[in-house]
This record gives C-alpha cells, structure tokens and sequence, in this order.
C-alpha cells in the first residue's frame, strides 16, 4: 500500500508544503504558496486539493505541522487580542508576575517600559496557602475564597486560569485541590497548573511559564481544532503532528494542553533537518544556519544532539543575537538553543550620525522589498548588495521569474550609502555584506565559543534562501573548512518535518548532594517519567521498540546559581562508582564551560529530566547520477563579472545551474552555482564537491 | 583612503567585535560564579580597555560600577608601571585607589599580542561578604572604612598564569563566606581571560595596526554621535539642589548641589557648595559621582552611543575636594556607591530639567533598598544575604513610570523567594507593589515594593537606604512620591520603624519590613486621562480620593 507524508511550514510570507511518499522516499511535491495570514488552512487546503487525488488522500499517514501561531499572538502580528486570563496565586505574591525580576531591559533610557504584563493585576487572585522548599504544608489551603474568584471569572467571561503557586513543584496538592475546584464549577474553562507546566523552582519563570500558556491554550486550542476540521472535511483520517520549541513533535491534542511547547516551532524544524543530515552523513558536529528575508538563525548539533535551552523570552528584543533579559514574557520550557539575528536578504543598510554604516535590525521585508524590486522600497538591503557585485542573477530571481533591477540597487546605494561615507558604491556594497556577516557571524559563535565549543571543529549546514550566499564568508570568519549545502535550501525546513521524530519532554525537582543521593530513589523517579513518556507515546501509537528514552540531570556546585545539564543515560544508577563517575562527567563540563572545575566542591543536583522518543521511520536521500570531475558542458550557464573582494577587481566567474551537477562535480572559486531557491557564492580559496546524493560540500583550501 | 586611516567598514566590524567580547565575559562571569548576588542577581559588569587605558566597549549591567572603571584602570597602570606583564592579572577594591566601595571588587587583566600590550579586560563584581564589622559589609553606621571590610589596594593576584595563593587567603580568611569568595574571584578571572583570548583572536583577524588605528576611530565616533545631540541644547546654565535624609550617624540633612553650565558644544558639572564629607558611610569617592554624571550624560543624550572616552571628552566635572562627593580617606563610603549616587543623579536631572524640559523624567525611588541579613544558619554555617530592591520610576514627558522596578544607578535582579528559602534560613511573607504611594501627574510616578521576610533564627540586619524623609519630586506640576519605610514586626505583632541605615537585630520569628518609595508623578494631575485612572483603581494600585 502507497504511504503518504505532507510537512506544511507556516511562516509569514510562504507557507512551504511538501509531499512525500514514505516508502520510496520520493517527494511527490514540493510547494511555495502565499500565506493568508487570517485564515492559514486556506492556502494548505486549496493548494493539496490540486496535488492529491483522492485516491491519494486515503493514502495520507500523518500530517505534519510547524506554526508561528504562538510566537505571533505575543507579538500581536495575528489579529488576536489575548484572551483574558486570570491567575490564582499564594496570597501575598500576587504581583510576581509584573514585579519580574525587578530589572529594566534598558539601562540608559528614561522612557523605558516593561512589557504589560500578560494577566492585569486585576484578574491575578490570591489564595491563603503555603508550602515550604521542601514540600511540607506550613499554612493549610482555604478554599473558600474560590466561589468569589468563580463569581468574578463567570462575569468577566474569563475562559483560562493559570494556577501557581510557591513551591508547588514539590508537592502539588494544593494547585490540584484548586484545579478540581475549577473543572467542577466551570464548564468550559481552560486550566493551566504550574506543577504540570513547568515544574521548577524559581517562581517568576513558572509563573510566567503557566501564564503563557494559559493565554496560549484558547488561541492554539481554536487553530487546531479548525485546522483538524478542514482536514477532516477533506478527507483526511491521518493525525496531525506538531513541531515543538524542543525539536520534536508531538500530537495536536497533546499541543492543546501544553501550548507553551510551540513557542519555537517555526525555526525548529530546519535545525532537526540538520540533524537528519548529521546523522544520515554520520557527522559529529553540525551547525545550522539559516537565512532568509528577515533573520538568521544558528543551532548546534553535537554527536547527532541538538542542543537545547530552557531560556526563552517570549516577544523579547534581541540583541547580537541574545535575547534583552526582560524585554519579553520568560517561558521555561526546552527550546532548541537558537541564537537569532535581523538580518535577512530584505535587511536594509543605512548610515548613522555618527557617520558609521550599520545594517538592520530594520528589514524591508517583500514590501516594500529591496530597492532592486522596484516596489515601493527605496533602500538598500543585502540583497541589492549582493546583486550589484554581481551575486545574484541580474535578469531576476527564482529562475528569472521574478524581475530585479541592478540599477536601482545602484542608485538607492550611491545615494543613501556610498555618497555619505566616502566610498565608492562598490566599497559600499562590500561594506554592506562585510557587516552583515559579522552580525552573523555572532549568532554562531554565541552558539559555539560562548557554549565552550569550538567551531573549527564543526561542519556547517547553511540554509534558507540566502544561507548559501554567505556561507563562506561565515565560514571564514570562524575559522571553518567544511559547508554543506543541501538540496533544496529554501524548503529545507518544511522538510525538516518528515524527518521529526515524535518527543515529550519531563522534569522532576530533586534537590540533594549527589555524594548524599539514594540512587534507588533517583532510579525510581527516572522510570516514573519515562512510565509518563510511554503512557503518552503509547496513546500516540508508538510500538515499545520505536520508544526511546534520554535521562540527564541539571547539576551544580553547590552555592551555585546556575545549572549545567548532564546526560545520565550512559550511568548505571545502582553501581556503586556512580556519584563519583556524575562528579567527574560535571567537572568536564564545567571545565570546558568556565575553564576551571572546583574539584573539592560538592555537586547538587537540582532537577532531573527525561527526553521521551517516538522514533518514526526517516527518509534516505537518494542517489543521483554520477560524473565526471568537470561539470558537464550544459552545466555551466555563462560567466558573470563578480566582485568578492575590495583589495581586487570584478573577475569573470562562471555560473553554473545545480539541477545539470552531477557526483563528483567540482568547482573551484571563485564560481556561482545557481537554482530556483537559492543561489551559492563560492569565493576564492574555496572549493565546492557535489556527493552522491547532490549535496554540495564547499571546502576551504 | 589615506595611508594611516582605516575604512568604516572595518572600524564597524571591530567595534562590533569588542563589544561583543564584553557581553561574553559577563555571560562567562554569570555562569560560574557562586554567589546568588552575582548568579541570580547579575550585580556585575565587564569591559575592555585599550593599551593607554581608555575604555573602548563595556557590557550593560550595572551603571554605577561601568564609570567608575576607567580610574581603576588607570590605577593599576599608575601602581605597576614597568611590571605589567604577559599572565598577569590585578585585583583591587580600595576606593580611594580606583574602587568604588569595598564590596566591589575588580579584576584587571592586560592583554598582550606578540609582546606588545595593546589592552586590558576588566571585571567587576559585588561580593557578598568583604569582612568588616557586620555580614554582608555594607554597615550603614560605619564611620571609617577600616569598618567597612578587608581593604585592597592593586596587586598582583596572578603572575605568569599562576594564581597568587597567599593573596586569595587573605581575602577568603577576612570574608564570612570564604568558599563564595573564592568562587566568584574564578569567574571572574575565567571572564577576564576569555576577554584576553577574544580580543587576541580579533587583533590576530585583523591586524595590529589596523587595531590601533580603529580603536582611535571608535572614540572618535562617540564624541562625533554625541556632538551631534548636544548641539541642540540650549546655551543655558541651570542649578540642581537635592537632599539626602542623613548619613546614618545624624539626622542632619546633606546637601547636594550642581550647577549645570552648556557652552558651546561643552557641558560643565560643578558641584561646588555640596555638604563637606560626613561621618557616616554615604561619603562618594570622586569615582563614583563621576559615575553618576556619566549615567545622566548617557541618559540625556542617546543610550545608543558607545559610551567610551569619546563620549566624555566634552565633559568637565567638578567636584570639591573633602566633600562628601569627594571624599578623602578614612571616610566611609559603603553606602556613596549605592546611595549618594542615586541623588547625584537627582540633583544633575533637576538641574537638566530646566533646559531640557521634555526630556527629562520626575525623580524615581532614588534608592537601592540595601538589606543584608546575616547570621549562623541552623546547622551553624555563617550566611549572608544581600539584595536590593526596586522602587517606582519617575513619571516622563511621555507617559507613567514604571512600578517596582530598578532605576537610574542599578539594574540588579532579585533573588527568587524559593531559592531564598531553599538556600537561607528565611521565609518571604509578601512580595508585592505598594498601593498608593505614586506621585500624582498627568503621568504617574511608578508605585514601590512591599518585600517582607520573617527569619528562622537570630540574626544581624544591616539596612542603608534612603528617601525617607525626603521624597521623590514630581516634576512641571506633578507631585512627589510617597516615602519609603522600614520597619520590623515582633513575634507580638508590635510594629517598630527601623532607621534608614544602620544596623538591628532580629529575634528568631520576627519580620523585616521593607516598604520603598513611590516615585515623582509629571505634569498637572488634573489633565490624567480619565482611562489610567480607572485602570488604577481597578488594578487597585492607586484608589480615588
């Protein structure tokens, strides 16, 4: 029997659609439609109907789904207004949520706001109660403040609660007994208890965390169930999956419970697509670089890990690819370790007062696009750069289907650059991409250096529509010698998704000297969060030897404030070397971090954690056909005069079309490789090998 | 392009790349470090300097330790001139020999590239104990600095790579958390030698001339940025007069006073007429006012300019010596870095707000709240607590101040209450804004915090704030915000106010109070939109009258 998987990737100008038959691996169908940002199934819906018989529909195994839906209520890009949520907290600490953590996102600006806080202090309702750090009730629960919270829900037409309170991720009775409370009296209510949503200490983040995604749940609960209905209506009987913040996906109606775990789930799926890729070529280390028309973004993959974070600020501002601490509305939860930066092919370029060249964080988006365009924009981006040193197609974009002009990138650069910097337009186009791939350049360090990583040691994915443009000046700023450049750059996100493997996520608080820990203890409550792992996963129709389970623990010396996060699944727990093997796995760490380890030190642990798989089956690339060492004749389209460098001139450089390479092509710099979605600048002292499968792997010389 | 002069392009790309150095430091320092008042709290800061001791890039934490590194730096320079070499690093905290207050302690590594010194990266971070007469070291009654903790002056904690021993057990052996110290001084070398690296590789990349060359550049573009505001403030010369509530000893009032003088293109602050040095701990080192006068030069012009000597070079600060703005030693200075520097900022926005009216915000808390509780914890281990708390932020041309929150000098975070009462032997009863004690405008100040802590065991309590007495001023028919309060809670439930500095003690079972003020309101109340006030009232953080 044919079997069919469709990824769908909502982003804010495409929506990417790709259609795969599971067995052979073929791809039946790769699309770039328009989206509609009010009513996103229309585009998907309309599109599929002309791609699949119906037949075919019948065929359709899984659906596979990444969203910016949550990401975009927070960023009031939808036209959603967050729906009003209360809170019910421990009397006494009912402004934790506003108060943060006291700090302002800008240090020199008297005009500074904090952002409003998610649940007005109006709806935030207190409750007398009281747990101490270990768990133990001090201050029994009074429930008889609920029906006047009830009462004041009900007429307000509040539909989601958020329920945290202080130290509840030791013991959760109390937030349970509120929760009861509520599903009893409230019919069509929305609850999110803070021990269920992020069980850590430090209230701030948890309470922030279950505010989200109380504010979450309505919103993600209506897209799904409107987006399952359309399928349905269709004709699909195929679940729908959805990509999550930590690089896996899990089943809608999981989502609609934990919506804070999509947060991310747009820029994801191209970080597990290189995984894919890590795995399927059997590499060590891997970064992930994609850039399209408005940001870059870098992740690390390590020995087929991808690394993840549990820092995150929802509708922060970021800045050289951090997040501002407190510019934004913290979530906790696993996020796929990202380093973001405004800077895409629509990033424009301007001068400062001080006379200095900068360029974004503004982009001109697709309107009014680059000055190139001919739109309504007048200023210059990278793209308009780019194609005036002769780096993209001067006859137009996507196979020339989509019409530029070079000239007006080189007025928009003379005027607005070049005449006010003292420079000719072509220095100022250098200029242009020079800095832009330094502010790039910052987003893989921060992933690598500031990781204790080194990315010399590490092979670089690069992706999206203009990813492969800059690879190699990236590249050569980091001191990297290897660059692979997959098939399809553009849609290699939307692929990524055929390749997710299902994933849940679970953390237990235990806070104890690992010298002093009962390690039967700690094996039992390990096998309790994989027991929750199996539950879910079973639900989702995973055989036992498709399910895999990860530990690791969140460990510090103690008196430290911050953790460092340690695989255990290696750990036999119930030897009797193991306090001293954790020790020693810690103070690597640690070393390779911080370069010092305290070896006299204790070690606490402070939580535990467990990664729980449902491994689906992954596609193979395919083999291509094999040729000779030079490109064959009809593979070299013309050549094109392109500046790479300000100390040189403008060389002839030959273009090639990638859909004429074949294995073992090569190209030495400088040379161009172009196709329908992306085009590849390979510079001088680089070297490009097409592989068996027709990846291009760029190798610094 | 003439020979000896670099290209934008490239001063951009290095300038970029210092500061990014910097941010990284203080990332490094935050994650290594022990302490929570640096781990949780990020009461830390990180720069670099280059080969003459100008500083080139910095890491936005904290205002009040950022001005005042550049005299450090110099400092070190000055004490160690000819033996300065490759490997080493220098430590000090004497604030009358580049430091600010003796909390405060400050790493300098120089960088050296082929031999050649071409710069120096610098942390600073508050440690939680430094000896002295009460934990925490910040004791509001003291009236010499030999009571403030170990005193510091440059040396040499590392020579040739190796970590000096002698040096960090003399300072662990005079700290009540001796393993913090230690702790916390490696983060803050591990910083410092990840900005040595960083900066090696970046002249490596770009060459040592064009380093150079460019770093010349960078100053030069902050002072062009900064010219290029400055030029449109009136020629006008105005006066800024503040008052402090006491300096802990007495209640008598200290005076603040600057006069604001721009002249063509050039900004003069003459504090000449403030109060002569005081006996109790709010006395400034100069370090520390100047401090104060970068942060408002920054905050009146444009946040966006690399703040380096560059930006400064159109600055003159006077400021008298033996006042308490400039104090000489054996004053005690504790509280001039997180106290008498608020007000030095209050007193420079009086003085602005009558030439830059539409810039310039009412007062905010104009205070850091300092409270450090210390004792034996129940299995006998000394502890220390130390933190500070935000207040409300002064109502702007624009629109309301913000409520509880760090303003002007500090940007320090707080503790979470469940790692305080994992970690401590203390238990927080209230964490909450303070109703009612905005001033009133057509923009609200920012109201204040409760914070209210009941202990587990006896314990020392060392409070150093201020704006009790006096209060934020509201600004252009705005009025001022509520005072602040301290005040203890007996296990009989009797309430007694606390001073504002000094020292108490607390019974096992009794309550800390600290409520803070409420900041100055802008523009006439009467003209506030009829909307914030029902959001007020409904949010119930100011009630009609």
């Amino acid at each position: 029997m044919k079997k069919i998987v469709i990824g769908i990737d909502i982003g804010g100008t495409f929506t990417d659609i790709i259609i795969q038959n599971k067995e052979s691996g073929d791809i039946i169908k790769q699309l770039k439609v328009s989206t509609i940002p009010k009513n996103p199934e229309e585009a998907i819906i309309t599109s599929l109907q002309k791609e699949l018989t119906s037949e075919d529909i019948d065929f359709v195994q899984q659906i596979y789904h990444a969203t910016t839906i949550a990401t975009n209520a927070f960023l009031g890009q939808v036209n959603l207004e967050l729906p009003k949520t209360a809170l019910v907290t421990t009397k006494g600490f009912r402004d934790i949520l506003e108060i943060g953590r006291q700090r302002r996102a800008s240090l020199y600006d008297f005009s500074f706001e904090r952002p409003t806080p998610i649940i007005p202090r109006r709806f935030r309702f207190e409750i007398e109660e009281r747990l101490n750090h270990r768990g133990e009730i001090t201050l029994p629960i009074e429930l008889d403040i609920l029906p006047k919270i009830s009462a004041i829900i009900k007429q307000e037409n509040i539909n989601s609660v958020a329920i945290t309170l202080l130290h509840s991720y030791m013991n959760s009775i109390h937030e349970q007994k509120i929760k009861q409370y509520f599903e009893k009296n409230h019919k069509d209510i929305y609850i999110s208890t803070s021990f269920e949503v992020s069980p850590e200490h430090r209230e701030f983040e948890r309470t922030s965390t279950t505010a989200i995604n109380a504010i979450l749940m309505p919103i993600v609960s209506r897209y799904i169930n409107s987006l399952a209905e359309s399928f349905t209506e269709f004709g699909f009987k195929a679940p729908l999956f959805i990509m999550q913040s930590n690089g896996g996906v899990s089943k809608s109606d999981q989502i609609q419970k934990l919506p804070v775990s999509i947060i991310e789930s747009g820029p994801s799926a191209g970080v597990v697509a290189s995984r894919f890729y890590a795995e399927f070529l059997d590499l060590n280390r891997v970064l992930s670089f994609d850039m399209g028309g408005t940001t870059a973004k870098a992740g690390s993959i390590v020995n087929k890990t991808i690394t993840l974070t549990s820092e995150y600020e929802v509708g922060g501002d970021v800045h050289s690819g951090r997040i501002v601490k407190g510019s934004g509305y913290p979530a906790r939860f696993p996020f796929i370790d990202l380093a973001e930066m405004s800077s895409g092919g629509g990033s424009i370029a301007w001068v400062d007062k001080g006379n200095a060249l900068r360029v974004g964080p503004i982009s001109a988006g697709s309107d009014p696009g680059p000055a190139c365009y001919d739109h309504k924009g007048e200023d210059p981006t990278i793209t308009d750069a780019n194609l005036i040193l002769g780096r993209l197609n001067p006859e137009g974009l996507l196979n020339k289907t989509f019409k530029i002009y070079p000239e007006l990138s080189k007025i928009s650069i003379e005027e607005k650059i070049a005449s006010k910097i003292d420079l000719s337009v072509f220095e100022s186009a250098l200029g242009i991409i020079e800095i832009a791939n330094i502010n790039m350049s910052r987003i893989l360090r921060i992933v690598t250096v500031e990781r204790g990583l080194d990315p010399r040691d590490f092979i670089l994915i690069a992706f999206g529509g203009a990813g492969p443009l800059h690879a190699c000046a990236l590249a050569n700023e980091l001191e990297m010698n290897h660059i692979i450049i997959p098939n399809s750059p553009g849609l290699f996100s939307a692929m990524g998704l055929l390749f997710t493997d299902v994933k849940h996520t679970y953390v237990k608080s235990i806070r104890e000297k690992i010298m002093n820990l009962d390690y039967q203890v700690v094996e039992n409550e390990f096998r309790n969060l994989e027991e929750k792992g199996f539950v879910v996963l079973d639900e989702e129709g995973f055989k036992e030897k498709d399910i895999l389970h990860q530990r690791f623990a969140e460990l510090r010396y103690i008196g430290q404030g911050f953790e460092l996060l340690i695989p255990l699944s290696e750990i036999d727990l119930e030897a009797n070397t193991t306090s001293t093997k954790i020790k020693s796995l810690f103070n690597e760490k640690h070393k390779a971090i911080y370069g010092y380890t305290m070896e006299n030190e204790e070690v606490e642990v402070v939580n535990i954690r467990v990664n729980s798989f449902g491994l689906i089956k992954k596609p193979v690339l395919k083999n291509i056909k094999s040729g000779a060492k030079k490109p064959i004749k009809e593979a070299l389209v013309e050549y094109r005069q392109v500046l790479f460098d300000k100390q040189k001139d403008f060389v002839k450089t030959p273009i090639y079309d990638r859909t004429a390479l074949l294995a073992k092509n090569e190209n030495t710099g400088p040379a161009i490789i172009e196709q329908y979605d992306t085009t590849t600048v390979i510079p001088l002292n680089w070297k490009a090998k097409v592989d068996e499968f027709g990846l291009i792997h760029l190798h610094r010389m | 392009m003439k020979e000896n002069q670099v290209d934008v392009i490239t001063r951009e790309v290095i300038r970029g790349g210092l500061e990014f150095i910097a941010e990284e430091m203080g990332i490094i320092l935050r994650n290594a470090a022990y302490s929570t008042n640096i781990k949780e709290r990020m009461d830390h800061s990180c720069s670099l300097f280059d080969y003459k001791g100008r500083m080139l890039a910095q890491a936005e934490h904290i205002p009040v330790h950022l001005g005042a590194m550049p005299l450090t730096v110099k400092s070190v320079i000055t004490t160690f001139e000819g033996e300065i070499n490759p490997g080493d690093s220098f430590i000090l905290n004497d604030p009358y020999l580049g430091g600010t207050h003796l909390p405060d302690i400050t790493i300098v590594t120089p960088v050296f590239y082929q031999k050649e010194l071409v710069g120096y990266s610098v942390s600073r971070a508050h440690h939680n104990d430094i000896g002295g007469m009460v934990p925490g070291s910040m004791p509001g009654n003291a009236t010499e600095i030999f009571q403030e903790g170990l005193r510091i002056p440059p040396v040499k904690i590392v020579q040739k790579g190796v970590v000096n021993k002698d040096i960090l057990n003399i300072i662990m052996l005079n700290s009540r958390t001796p393993k913090l110290r230690k702790g916390d001084l490696m983060a803050q070398l591990s910083a410092n030698w990840t900005g040595e690296k960083r900066l090696i590789e970046l002249i490596q990349r770009k060459g040592l001339k064009t380093y150079k060359l460019v770093v010349d550049e960078i100053l030069n573009y902050s002072e062009r940025r900064f010219l290029a505001i400055i030029k449109n403030f009136p020629d006008e010369e105005a006066e800024g007069i503040d008052f402090m509530d006491g300096d802990g000893i007495s209640d008598e009032e200290i005076k603040l006073v600057v006069k604001v003088k721009k002249l063509n293109n050039h900004l003069t602050f003459d504090f000449t007429g403030t109060s002569k040095q005081v006996r109790g701990a709010v006395n400034c080192p100069y370090a520390v006012t100047l401090s104060g006068a970068y942060f408002v030069l920054r905050s009146i012009t444009d946040p966006t300019i690399p703040a380096n000597e560059g930006l400064y070079r159109h600055l003159t600060v006077i400021v008298p010596e033996g006042s308490i703005l400039n104090a000489k030693p054996p004053a005690a200075v504790v509280g001039g870095n997180v106290e008498t520097s608020q007000r030095v900022v209050d007193a420079l926005l009086k003085a602005f707000s009558k030439i830059i009216p539409d810039r310039i915000p009412a007062a905010s808390q104009g205070t850091m709240n300092n409270l450090i509780i210390g004792g034996m914890d129940a299995n006998n281990q000394p502890f220390t607590f130390y933190e500070t708390i935000g207040g409300g932020s002064g109502g702007t041309p624009n629109k309301d101040g913000v409520d509880g929150i760090h303003t002007n000098m500090t940007n320090t975070m707080n503790t979470p209450i469940e790692e305080i009462e994992a970690r401590y032997p203390l238990k927080v009863l209230e964490y909450s804004l303070r109703n009612n004690s905005s001033g009133k405008g057509k923009h609200r100040g920012g109201i204040g915090i409760i914070r209210a802590f009941q202990t587990e065991v006896p314990v020392v309590i060392s409070l150093l704030g201020e704006r009790q007495k006096t209060a934020p001023w509201g600004l252009q028919g705005g009025k001022d915000g509520k005072q602040g309060e301290y005040y203890k809670i007996t296990t009989e439930n009797k309430k007694i106010i606390l001073p504002g500095k000094g020292t108490s003690t607390l019974e096992a079972g009794e309550v800390i109070v600290i409520e803070t003020p409420g900041a100055g309101g802008w523009g006439d109340p009467k003209e506030r939109s009829k909307v914030q006030k029902t959001d007020d009232r409904l949010d119930e953080k100011v009630s009609e009258k």
